[in-house]
Formats: C-alpha cells, structure tokens, sequence
C-alpha cells in the first residue's frame, strides 16, 4: 500500500465533507468555500506523504536539480554567460594546473619524486651559486646511506651513432650504476646497470631511450643483447627504457660513466662537472637531507686549503622536480597565481548576475516561500542551480582546458614544453573538479544567503525600492568593486612582465648575432685521440668554411653565448698575493679560433686578438675581458702580464669587451679568459659563421663542409645566433604573453560586470530618472550622474587594486630584471586602462539612461 | 483561525489517530469527524495534515488499509489498526500520561 491514490483519496475525502454541509442545508458553493480551507494546502500535504515514502533527500535534490535544469533552459542567455565565464575561468585553471602538476608536483617516470633531490655546489664568493658536484663529492654522498637510499650522478656524453645512413648524433648520458634506482625507474625490456659496470673498463653497455628505440630500431624487441657502433667504440644494448621516463632531459642513450678510481681522489674535490641526484632514505626529512649537506660541507672545509673557506664553498641539495623545472617554475607559477584571479573574477561576475537574476525572480521565491518552503529548502534550490551551472561551466572548463594544454604545449618555446604532454590525468582531473565546487560555493553560496533571507511579503506587495533590493545591489557593487581591484593587480603584473621583457630585448648582450649561423660537433676520442689531430679537423673545417660563398668570417669556439655550456675555473696571476679572505682568481674558460671575435663583433680594447701564429710551439697566449681586467689589473694594462693554469704560463695579450653568456637578465658577474684551440684543443667546439646574407641559407653549406671534412662526423644544434638569444627569452616572452591575455580577460570581465551593475541599476531607477526628466533633468546630467556611478565603483576598485599591485610587485620584482617594486608608470597606465574599460561599460547603460521617456517611465508602475 | 493540528506535541495525532482505530476500523474523513467530536470541538486540526500522518503510520506498519464503501456508498480507504499498531498506542498513551503528570505538577509548584 503506497500513496499512488491518495490524491483520489483526499478527492473523496473533500466530496463527503461537502456532502454532509450541504445535507446541513449549504448550497454547494458555501460547502466548497467552507471544506476546502478546512482541509489546507492539498499540495502540501500530498508532498509530505510522497516524502514519508521516499528516499528523502536524493529525491529532493533530484527534484531540485530538474527544476535547476529547466531554470537554466528557460533564460539561455544567462546560462550562455555564465557557463562561458565559468568555462574560461576553470578552463584556464585546469590547464595550467595539468603544467604545475607535470612539471612540480608529479613529473612521469619518477616514483615519489618529492623524495628525490638534486646536490649542488656552490663558491658564494666567486658568485657560482649553482653547479654540479665533483667526483670526491659524490663518493661522500653514495656513502651517506643514512640519508641516501640511493645517489648517482650523470654527465652528458655525444656519441656518434654510426650504423645508419648518415653519422647520426645522440645525446647520451655517463651515469653510475644506482641512476635508475634513484627514480625508481625500471626498464621497459632487458636491465639496468649493475654495480660491477661502474668499474672503468666495464662500461661498454648501453641502455636506450623509448624514443631512440622507435627512432633507431623501430621498436625491435630483439635489440636487446645487440652490438652497435658509437663513437667508433662496440657498446652491448642491455636494456630500452619505459617512455616515461627521460632523465637527464631528451636522453637518447645511458651508458655507465666508468670514472677512473684514482680521480675520486681528495685533490679532484673542486673539479664539480657532475650532475648529482639522490633518493632520501624512507624517513629522512628533507630538512635532515639539508642538514646533512651542511655536515658534509664542514668536513671538506676543515680538510681543505683555507681558500676553500674563503670562497664560501658548499653543498646545497634542491627538489630535484625544481632543478628539472629550472627557469620554468617562476612564470608558470606566476601564471598560477593570474588564472586563479580570473577564477575569482570569474565567480564574481557570476554572483553578480545571480543576484541580479534573483531580484528579478523576488516573486517566484516569496510565492514559493508563502506557499510552505522553507528558508533551508529555498536555499537547498538555489545551490543546486549553482552546482547545476558550476557543472556544465566545469565540463565545458575541463574540454577548454584539453584543448588549451595543448594549444599552450604548441606554442611555448621548446626549452619549456619538453617532455610534456596535454593529456588530463588523475590529478589534473581531481583538482578540476575541486575548482568547479569551489567555485560554485563561491559564486552560490553569497546571492542564496541573501535571497533565502530576503522578506516574501516585501517581494509580494511588490515595492520597487524594498531594503532586500538595495542590500542586493549593495552587495553586487562590492563584487564589482573587488573584480576591477583584482583585474587591475593583474594587468599591473602584466604590465610589469613587459615592461622589463621590452628593457631586456633591448639589453646589449656585448656581441652582434645578427648573421650569424652556428653548429656544433663532437670529436670521437677514438679518431681524435690528440690535440694536434683535433687541431687538424678544425683548420680544414675553417678553410673549406672561410671559401664558401656568403661567408664574411668563420671561426669556432667554446663555449659559445647562449648555448647551455658554461665552463669556469681558477688561476693564478703571476706576482699577485691574493688579499686575506679572497679566494683568489677565477674566470669563464672559453676556447676560440682566430676570427671568433671579429665574426661575433666582439669589441677589441686592448692588444690583439688570436693570430693563425699562435700554436702550440710558440708561447702560450691569453686574451680576457675588461670584467676580468678590472677585477684584477685595476687601472692598468693588462697586457703584458701572465696568468698561470697548473704548469702553463700564458702571456695576456689582448682584451676584449665583456659578454654575457648564458642570460640577458642577469650576467653571472664573472669575468672571462679566452685561449685559442690552436693551443688548448679539445673534441667539442661550435663553429661561429657570419653571413653575408640570410644565415639559415648557409645550413646546408656548413652541413656539407663538415662531411667534407669526415664523413664520419656529426653536427647538431645547427641554429642562428639570433634565434639563440631570442630562445633564452622564449619563455620570458611566452608567460608574457599568457599573462597579458589573462590580464585582458579579467579586465574584460571587471568590465562586464560593471556593465550588469550599471545596467540593472538604470533599469530599476526607471522611475527616479523619469521623474527627474520631467523635472528638467538634461540628458546629458543624467549621463553624467550614471558614469560617475561607474566610475566611482571602478575608482575604489582600482585604489584597491593599486594597493595590491603594490603588493604583488614586491614579489615580482625578485623575479623581473630592471623593473622597480612600485613602478609608477605601469601602475598609472593600467589604471587608465581600467578606468577607460569603466567609463564604456557604464557609458552604455547611461545612454539607455538619458533616452527614458518620462511618460512611459511612470505611467508604468 | 489557526490550524490547531500545528500546535500538537510530535506524535499525539498519530496517538489520536491509533485510539480511534481502536474501536473500529474508519475512512479519512470520518476519522477526522470522530475526533472532533470525541474532543469536544476543543481540537481543530487541519483535515489534510491527516494524511501525511496516516503515510507514516502505513509505512510503520501501524494500521493496513484498504478500499472500501463509506457510509454513503462511495469508494473510500479504510484503515484498520494491526497489533503491532496497538502496542505502539499503549507505549504511546504510558508515556503521554507521564508527561502530562509532569507537566500538571510543574504548573502546581509554579503557581503555589
């Protein structure tokens, strides 16, 4: 038995009653008018029984939920609005979220990262706050095993891989045994490395890259057990990775680094050139990891010459998924902080026009509210609308958001979107769906507060200028207020990111590299075993260079500017005593041709500069620049003088202009020295070509010189200068400009809920503005009266705003080169930004305004 | 004129309700006629608030019910109180007359 006749049942019930009164002598009329108060609210009473059946409050929300849907259907403009607000506001969320989460918080192919550290070293004086660790170093860190379950270090290896058509460069990685098992990585076919093949002679193993696997051997399974040729050495394929993982970054191959035992030696302390990684051991705090590298720190110290104190040498260790973000994690996490800003602006917006929306259903709510629903029912409604519309704009979000990962992954600069993929993962999906019920609490829970409290009698006799509706429209001005102050702290960091990108295009980085065309290669030990076969390579590469058509100048050099490499070490000036306290001297090594620096048009000061006369059996010469100079030779000539490297006394005999090597932004400070490779040879080297013409046209000559050359030889990084540069900017440049459309989006947004609030208050003032029409108010007055309401919304907004631009900026400028904490200029021109947007959004409404007919604007109430 | 039924503690219209089943099975209405009359007019409930409250005792298990003819032969549903129904009234009414002895002996040692 159920309540499916009650409805028949209580019609029964109604039918007797009016019977017996009119067997009392009522007419049937007067029976109905008396049974039917008599019996109460029919509805009423026929819901309260449904709900003694039901599943009370699924049912309820189920109930709600449908009546959200067809609310939503019945004002599709609202609806379009406020998912597209939504839409974009979580959208944007979602994204960058899904680039946080892959590049901070859970990088692919590594287990627990946040128990994964990086060890670096650092010479506080000699300004070299973040370098690798050395060979000593890392023997101390694999033996702390009470901190470290496991620690490895890597170097980057080129290997010319020469089974294939033509001589082919892969990037390779030396690592010790433990690299896997630091990450937690395992392999996707074979083994990793043992233990054993840490030893020097053992190393002839190598383990590939999913990527290089399906590139070199088509995912072939039997390549497992297989010799290949590199860099003219035999090497055994032992095991293929999985495609997560891919550390160090774009990683073809690993192969067992096989350090000689006798360079673990207490006096390679200081030769840092390692990467260093270590898993904290289940239990050890990052903070006793951070401890522990201070303990490690005193004991080299107090072993070591007195200069190592004073230098201000010492271990640090980092997250690794910090190391491995690098230069990233600042703009990406700036641009978290923006898109969480267009959220709030977001909701705001959307409070606003549901409040608005509300004051126009007053009556639905107080008709509703008479006829029984309670305040927890009426707000229970208003909720699920807001979670129904938080819903549909998170779905569309979660959709925008796929589409702009993607979009963002296509666009960023390559440096930064390395190894990151669009795909929405657990977590990415996880916080979006956190983002859609925070924000539905955000912009639900204020107007339902508000309408559940508002008086149903108020709203039902209708007054037009009730307190509910001027609380309301009290509350949507605060909302507006709050959306133009955070629009404008974000354009103000929009505006700022500019500002110091426009002031670091223009830095002169002390070279010209217009025209230049650049390419790098690595001489195989094997074919090159000496300085002077070396030396022979680079003079009939330079040769065949300097005769082709459209070269101005050749020469090689390395490091080069702006190619990732950067070298430094100590000398000695020949009769100079370091100061006490003073590390003595240290400089950038770079190795050069004669040419180098006329074809990077770097100033000569002083002396000359490499001559084809300077080679090994003449005298070692040197050439520094004038930050080296004046550090050391203050107010004189250099030339002349002798610096020593070990046993090797070079004479100084020329000075060049400083350049800054690796950042437009920030130069390391350091001076450089220059030698010549016809003297000081090596394997790696770039060659530098000024063109007469466009330099990406030379490519293929440069291409062809080198095959010429040794057909066995690879090059790689074939790449303009310019384009170099610019790539150290990309990223700079990229948040840039996200945060610049960010900040158009949430100053369009401010905009258009200053709009609603203009609009709905010129609507509702019909009446008032009427009255003063009739009274002789000029249009023009009544202009005046509405944009300076605008405007006085947007002013107190934007005074806000100032003050938390102010705010922001202090953390701003620790990242932002050449750009002040309080920069009066940005802040000034984005205000007038904000306040023009302000003046067109109420502009509008005011117009509607002044063309209120006066007639038509009473005779309607 | 205030629906009297609203005033009622929780629970005395089911009690109410229970009783005069006791004595024979009714329909609705008549239900609500016994009770106004057996009350002396006193008690004013809403007829509606009726039903909600026959539901709740349907779905306890308190009463069946079933179609039926009315004294005018129309078709109406009669309830009828089970055992289960009876138990529930006798529990109801024990603790009803505590109450009501404790609230009389609060309103005499105010009043003295």
């Amino acid at each position: 038995m159920n309540f499916s006749d009650l409805n028949d049942e209580m019609h029964k019930h109604l039918q007797e009653k009016i019977a017996d009164l009119m067997e009392r002598g009522l007419s049937e009329s007067e029976a109905r008018a008396q049974a039917l108060p008599e019996f109460g609210n029919r509805t009423l009473y026929l819901e309260d029984s449904r709900n003694v059946w039901r599943w009370g409050w699924i049912d309820r929300l189920n109930q709600d939920f449908r009546h959200a849907l067809r609310g939503m259907r019945r004002s599709p403009g609202f609806t379009a609005i406020v998912i597209a607000t939504l839409a974009l506001g979580i959208g944007a969320n979602t994204a960058i979220f899904s680039l946080v989460n892959q590049l901070l918080l859970h990088p692919a192919g590594i287990d627990l990262p946040e128990r994964v550290v990086a060890v670096r070293t650092r010479y506080t004086k000699l300004k070299l706050l973040d370098i690798g660790v050395s060979a000593p170093t890392f023997a101390d860190l694999r033996n702390s095993r009470q901190v470290f379950d496991h620690a490895a270090i890597t170097r980057a290896v080129d290997l010319n891989y020469t089974d294939s058509d033509t001589p082919q460069r892969l990037i390779g990685a030396a690592v010790t045994s433990e690299w896997f098992d630091v990450f937690g990585a395992r392999p996707l076919l074979g083994r990793v490395f043992r233990a054993e093949e840490d030893e020097p002679n053992a190393n002839h193993v190598a383990i590939l890259s999913y990527a290089a696997w399906e590139r070199l051997f088509s995912g072939d399974r039997s390549v497992i057990g297989r010799t290949i040729r590199l860099s003219q050495s035999s090497y055994q394929v032992i095991g293929v990775m999985k495609p997560s993982f891919r550390f160090p970054q774009n990683a073809d191959l690993w192969t067992p680094l096989g350090w000689p035992t006798d360079q673990f030696a207490e006096m390679f302390r200081f030769n840092e050139r390692f990467f260093a990684v270590a898993r904290l051991k289940p239990g050890v705090s990052p903070r006793q990891a951070s401890a522990w590298m201070d303990v490690l720190t005193s004991r080299v110290r107090q072993s070591n010459l007195p200069w190592v104190t004073e230098a201000k040498w010492g271990l640090f260790d980092i997250a690794f998924t910090d190391s491995f973000a690098g230069a990233t994690k600042t703009p990406l996490l700036v641009l978290a902080a923006a898109v969480g800003f267009v959220l709030l602006i977001a909701c705001s917006n959307i409070a606003g026009l549901m409040l608005a929306r509300a004051s126009a259903r007053s009556r639905e709510f107080a008709v509703r509210s008479a006829l029984g629903a309670g305040r927890g029912r009426l707000l229970r409604i208003l909720l699920t609308e807001s979670a129904a519309l938080a819903a549909a704009g998170g779905t569309a979000g979660l959709a925008l958001a796929y589409g702009a990962t993607r979009l963002l992954l296509q666009l960023a600069p390559e440096s930064a979107s390395a190894g990151l993929s669009p795909a929405l993962d657990a977590y990415v999906l996880l916080f979006c769906g956190a983002t859609v019920i925070f924000s539905g609490l955000l912009f639900g829970i204020v107007p339902a507060w508000r309408i559940s409290r508002s008086d149903p009698n108020e709203a039902l006799t209708g007054g037009r200028s009730s307190t509910a509706e001027r609380k309301r429209q009290r509350l949507r001005s605060a909302l507006v207020i709050a959306e133009t102050a955070f629009a404008l702290v974000l354009l103000v960091a929009a505006g700022l990111f500019l500002r110091s990108f426009v002031q670091l295009e223009a830095a002169n980085p002390g070279f010209n590299p217009g025209g230049v065309m650049t390419a790098s290669f690595t001489l195989p030990t094997a074919a090159y075993p000496d300085g002077q076969k070396q030396a022979e390579f680079y003079r009939t590469l330079l040769e065949r260079l300097r005769s082709t058509p459209g070269v101005a100048s050749a020469a090689l050099g390395y490091p080069i500017p702006f190619s990732g490499i950067d070298e430094s070490g100590a000398f000695d000036i020949e009769g100079y005593v370091p100061p006490p306290g003073d590390p003595g001297p240290h400089g950038d090594d770079r190795f050069v041709t004669p040419g180098y620096f006329e074809a990077l048009s770097i100033p000569l000061l002083r002396g000359r500069s490499f001559t084809d006369q300077d080679r090994v059996t003449t005298q070692p010469v040197a050439v520094i620049d004038d930050v080296l100079a004046q550090r050391y030779w203050p107010g004189k000539d250099p030339i002349g003088q002798h610096i020593k490297l070990g046993p090797v006394t070079c004479t100084i005999v020329g000075e060049v202009g400083h350049v800054l090597h690796s950042d437009l932004a920030a130069d390391s400070g350091r001076g450089a020295y220059y030698f010549t490779l016809f003297q000081r040879a090596g394997r790696m080297a770039s060659v530098v070509v000024k063109t007469k013409g466009e330099p990406a046209a030379i490519a293929p000559a440069v291409r062809e010189a080198v095959r010429a050359t040794d057909p066995h030889q690879a090059i790689y990084s074939i790449r303009p200068m310019e384009e170099m540069v610019a790539a150290s900017l990309a990223p700079r440049q990229f948040g840039m400009r996200l945060l610049g459309f960010f900040g158009a989006t949430a100053l369009f947004l401010a905009a258009l809920g200053l709009y609603g609030v203009i609009s709905y208050s010129v609507a509702h003032r019909t009446r008032e503005i009427g009255i003063r029409v009739a009274l002789g108010a000029s249009s023009s007055s009544v202009i005046r009266e509405v944009v300076g309401q605008g405007l006085k919304l947007a002013g107190i907004g934007a005074g806000l705003g100032i003050c938390g631009a102010a705010l922001s900026g202090r953390v701003l400028a620790h990242q932002l080169p050449g750009v002040a904490a309080f920069d009066p200029l940005t802040l000034s021109a984005m205000a007038a930004a904000l306040l023009t947007a302000a003046f067109v959004a109420s502009y509008l409404p005011a117009l509607r305004a002044a063309r209120v007919d006066p007639v038509t604007a009473l005779r309607n109430e | 004129m205030e629906p009297a039924a609203r005033d009622l503690f929780p629970g005395a219209l089911e009690m109410m309700l229970l009783q005069a089943l006791r004595r024979e099975p009714m329909h609705g209405y008549a239900l609500v006629q016994h009770i106004r009359q057996s009350s002396g007019d006193l008690l004013e409930i809403e007829e509606g608030s009726l039903y909600p409250a026959l539901q709740r005792m349907l779905k306890a298990k308190w009463v069946t019910a079933e179609w039926g003819l009315s004294a005018r032969n129309r078709r109406v549903r009669i309830y009828r109180i089970t055992p289960l129904g009876r138990k529930q009234l006798e529990r109801k009414v024990s603790a009803f007359e505590r109450m009501l002895e404790g609230i009389a002996r609060a309103m005499k040692a105010r009043t003295s």
